[in-house]
């Protein structure tokens, strides 16, 4: 099956194809789509606005609330973001990663996709078809929360009396321990790897184990959203250190 | 306007907010479920790069195995609380739970508008489409032009290397930050057991299964947490729940 790559298919220059004009505009596309969608939505709450009982200075007061409350969370996303433009360069980043879905997930997926094809994210065989198909995956993946969002909402909206009456406990257990599952084994996975791998995993944990740590003890809540951002940046430190120190195994 | 006008007007506007809503909701949200697909068919298709059909479809399959459940039970999680209208929102910005959810709370405080009424309906939609356009600009702003420059700036040497572990750098955060936010100890055992078992002996015992692995670690860790669950907070679950 792998036979079928071309010569083209096997080259690691990643950014030459990820950062292609079109996928640019496709992601510009994805924004466009969120703002007219928010501008849509801000003109029919404020002509409904008197139904609801709220006024025209209520409306804006609680757009600039949001605003305000979301810069902290989006910078963290930004910085995560950054971390990730080599791999999946630019566009791929601002839609997944920035946007549909979020780095935990969409990093998951594209590991697993490039495992199917013997590849490691970001090795030394970590080529264009491996981030093409990779590309590919996640992006399927992500379609399914926006199916099911299409495909639910209505069916909720309607009578959701059927669905929210599904036992508490197995909506409490089953999706807990899918979560749990799927990264305790890309985590785990990540163990059978290199020294430095390892050395990375266990260095973001403690990091971040830290960070909720203090977040939880002093009153510094933005701990929790920095946590993965400084988890990461810390983990990647430890790794070019030893990565530098001689640690690697010689590619 | 006069007192009868009001008595039916509102439910009319209402009606009519609803409609506008859920069709541009629908409309946009699968604009951007198009494009998003485009771009990685457009590489498939227009690069030399011989991907075959069979690749993707495996690739997908070992994500799909990992994630299926999770496609359907967030959006029922967050409807409650999100509404029918930001729900095409919330599932097209992402980061529900540590951004949207916390903005639109934020709104609500400042009004003094209680969720579940309509007061609190609104103000969450506004506070999303402002979030929304925090998170727009930054992206754009930060990731896009920012992020790409700062890229081609710095050394080849540690790209490469940040590269190579920016997963592992990942996923270790991830994994405890999941752990301690679930507050599920019995579930996370089984979880770390399994996955341990899974990859460390059954995959090679059966080079077969290396591919679904994590897909099989899910499916065996959802069934045994299931059958495994106390019993006692069962019990008293109903008082949990929320």
């Amino acid at each position: 099956m792998e036979t079928a790559l071309t010569p083209e298919g096997l080259s690691t220059d990643i950014l030459a194809i990820a950062n292609m004009p079109v996928l640019w505009v496709l992601a510009l596309g994805v924004f466009a789509a969120i703002i007219v969608q928010s501008l849509v939505y801000m003109k029919a709450a404020r002509k409904a606005g008197p139904a609801a009982d709220i006024s025209e200075a209520e409306l804006k007061t609680s757009f600039r609330a949001g605003a305000i409350a979301a810069i902290g969370p989006s910078l963290a996303v930004v910085l995560v973001s950054i971390a990730l433009l080599t791999l999946f360069g630019t566009p791929a980043v601002l839609v997944r990663i920035g946007l549909v879905g979020s780095a935990a997930t969409e990093s998951a997926s594209a590991s697993l996709a490039a495992g199917t094809m013997g590849a490691t994210l970001g090795g030394a065989d970590y080529t264009q078809a491996v981030f093409v198909v990779a590309f590919m995956a996640m992006s399927m993946s992500g379609a399914g929360w926006m199916l099911a969002t299409l495909i639910l909402t209505p069916i909720l909206r309607r009578g959701d009396t059927k669905l929210r009456r599904v036992n508490p406990a197995l909506m409490a257990i089953v999706p807990a321990a899918a979560l749990i599952g799927a990264f305790a084994s890309l985590g785990i996975a990540e163990l059978g790897k290199t020294p430095i791998h390892i050395l990375s995993v266990i260095v973001s944990a403690v990091t971040m184990a830290v960070c909720i740590f203090l977040a939880g003890r002093t009153r510094a809540t933005w701990l929790r959203e920095w946590g993965l951002g400084i988890s990461i940046i810390v983990g990647l430190f430890a790794a070019y250190l030893a990565h530098t120190s001689g640690m690697a195994p010689v590619a | 306007m006069s007192a009868a006008d009001t008595a039916v007007t509102p439910n009319a506007s209402l009606a009519e907010f609803d409609r506008t809503t859920s069709r541009w909701g629908q409309l946009t949200m699968g604009v951007a479920l198009i494009l998003s697909l485009a771009a990685p068919l457009y590489l498939v298709f227009f690069t030399d790069l011989g991907i075959t059909a069979g690749m993707i479809w495996t690739a997908y399959l070992a994500v799909a195995a990992a994630f299926f459940v999770l496609w359907f039970v967030e959006p029922i999680t967050y409807y409650p609380v999100l509404g029918p209208a930001a729900m095409y929102q919330a599932f097209m910005i992402g980061n529900i739970a540590n951004k949207l959810l916390p903005s639109a709370l934020v709104a609500q405080a400042a009004i003094g508008a209680k969720a579940g009424t309509k007061r609190g309906e609104f103000a969450a939609l506004m506070a999303i489409c402002g979030a929304a356009m925090v998170h727009v600009i930054s992206m754009l702003l930060f990731v896009g032009i920012l992020g790409t420059w700062l890229v081609s700036i710095i050394p080849t040497d540690i790209v490469d290397v940040a590269r190579l572990y920016i997963f592992p750098a990942i996923i270790g955060a991830v994994l405890v930050q999941l752990v301690v936010t679930m507050k599920q100890p019995r579930v996370t055992v089984i979880a770390v057991v399994v996955a341990a078992l899974v990859l460390f002996v059954l995959v090679p015992a059966v080079p077969a299964l290396a591919k679904p692995a994590t897909g099989v670690v899910v499916l065996i860790t959802a069934v045994l947490a299931w059958f495994l669950r106390s019993r006692k907070t069962s019990a008293t679950a109903t008082t949990l729940v929320n």
